[in-house]
């Protein structure tokens, strides 16, 4: 094993619901500081895709290895299952995920959910996760929300304030489902520009979206699925400067 | 002044046991209740059948008859068991079923009946973005429950519930038919040796009034704390 083992591999992900096969045979391999985006019309498995990467979503087939410690499945009678719930777990705390409704609890407060996994999955002392919480907060310009409820908050700042719990799991790997989608077009700037700053800092990160300019500004790799497959892959200014298939190019030409 | 002719002190104890046994059973009901809505949601098959079958038959026959079919059919049950014990092994065992707990297990059973569809509903009613943070996050199947899915639940449960216990409360007078000394019971038996039922009945209604009355304020309490976060706090 490498000094550093990679912090995200995925190999020949296949995944139907009932007839319809929605992922294909999917390979991905994030990097140290590897942002990877994930474009595609509607339909093309992309979220899927991710939420396959944390087994929110069980795949059918193909590999799934965190930090260099490949998860281990069994097949039963409801199909392929991991193994060993306990290694999912630990998974898991390893990749946040931002989902694209937020998703923060509704009965806590912003602050009581940033700390909520750290405390009662990483096991850190309150004071410490309290003092990163705070930190954080600040980060993503929410510190005057942190005794609000989700509810209070609008949506740019609980999607701020999701990432800011993202964070508070130094997580090996980030996964930002769709992170703008569900965002009055004014807020998208600002969580962009969270998302933004911690590309920069060289988080790894696999986003599914539907922003061509952060793709193309960010991306280490864009990957470019249509029904399950990936049609086309590579640096940014590749694939969406010079696209080789049409489907791409009409995918990526404005439409009015 | 009302007289009570010496059945004050009397009633009071009765008044405690109809307060005890709607506490147990409440506790009972809960977690049958529980149990029951988490059996109706899993994809085992046997466990979804028996929780079905006991749902309905808990609710298909009346709370009457299945209290005198646990207290006396339970005695004869265990009288069998015991009389088999002595003639196979020559163990001499009496086991005689007390009226309170058996006052307790019917009540519970039969509540843990309807709470179990209350509960059942009211996990329906959280949203699976909840509950997919958490797991997302690394806690396990025990840890989503404590902490996301058993808070939001209970908001929408706590309607629900606070009117089975309303319900609840006043069922336990059907435990005077087993012999309990309850309220209802004392009530009767003053009533019949002072020949003034409406007295004690009348003393009866008040009591159980109040403890509707405190009750429903605990539950509103508890749906305020419950609703922390939703901004629809009263």
């Amino acid at each position: 094993m490498a000094a550093t083992p990679t912090p995200l591999e995925v190999r020949n992900i296949k995944k139907r619901f009932g007839d319809t096969e929605v992922l294909k045979g999917l390979s991905l391999q994030a990097q140290k500081g590897d942002v990877i985006t994930l474009i595609g019309a509607s339909g093309s498995g992309k979220s899927t895709f991710l939420r396959c990467m944390n087994l929110l979503e069980q795949p059918d087939d193909g590999d799934l290895i965190v930090h260099g410690e490949p998860i281990r499945f069994k097949t039963t009678k409801h199909g392929r299952e991991p193994e060993d719930w306990k290694q999912v777990v630990q998974m898991r705390a390893k990749l946040s995920m931002v989902f694209q409704s937020f998703n923060l609890w509704a009965h806590m407060t912003l602050l009581e959910n940033i700390i909520e996994a750290p405390i009662h999955v990483l096991k850190k002392p309150k004071k410490e996760a309290l003092e990163h919480a705070h930190a954080l907060l600040d980060r993503v310009g929410l510190t005057a929300r942190a005794n609000a409820y989700p509810a209070q908050m609008s949506g740019g700042q609980q999607q701020r304030g999701a990432i800011a719990r993202a964070l508070a799991m130094d997580p090996e790997v980030m996964l930002f489902d769709e992170p703008t989608s569900a965002l009055d077009p004014e807020l998208v700037g600002d969580v962009l520009k969270v998302m933004h700053d911690l590309a920069e800092e060289g988080r790894t990160m696999v986003v599914v979206t539907h922003e061509m300019g952060f793709a193309r500004d960010v991306s280490s790799q864009v990957i470019y699925l249509h029904q399950g497959l990936v049609e086309e892959a590579g640096p940014p200014d590749q694939v969406l400067g010079n696209p080789q298939s049409p489907r791409l190019q009409q995918f990526l030409a404005p439409n009015y | 002044m009302i007289d009570l002719q010496g059945y004050g002190p009397r009633l009071i104890e009765g008044a405690g046991v109809t307060i005890q046994l709607a506490v147990l059973s409440l506790i009972l009901a809960i977690i049958l209740g529980l149990l029951t809505a988490s059996a109706k949601m899993s994809r085992n098959w046997l466990a979804h059948r028996l929780a079905t079958l006991y749902t309905t038959l808990i609710r298909g026959v009346p709370d009457l008859v299945l209290m005198m079919l646990f207290f006396f059919g339970g005695q004869i049950g265990v009288n069998m068991i015991t009389d088999w014990i002595y003639y196979s092994f020559d163990i001499d065992i009496f086991i005689n079923i007390n009226a309170f707990v058996a006052g307790v297990v019917t009540i519970g059973l039969i509540f843990g009946a309807y709470m179990g569809e209350t509960f059942r509903g009211a996990f329906m009613a959280v949203d699976n973005g909840q509950i997919e943070a958490g797991k997302a996050y690394g806690m396990s199947d025990g840890l989503v429950f404590r902490r996301v899915r058993f808070p939001q639940m209970m908001r929408h449960a706590l309607p629900g519930l606070s009117n089975n216990w309303m319900v609840l409360l006043k069922t336990t007078a059907l435990v005077s038919v087993i012999g309990l000394s309850d309220m209802v019971r004392v009530a009767s038996e003053a009533s019949k040796a002072t020949r003034e039922p409406f007295t004690f009945m009348i003393i009866v209604a008040l009591i159980y009034l109040l403890i509707a009355s405190v009750s429903e304020w605990i539950f509103a309490r508890l749906q305020k704390r419950y609703n922390i976060g939703y901004g629809e706090a009263d």
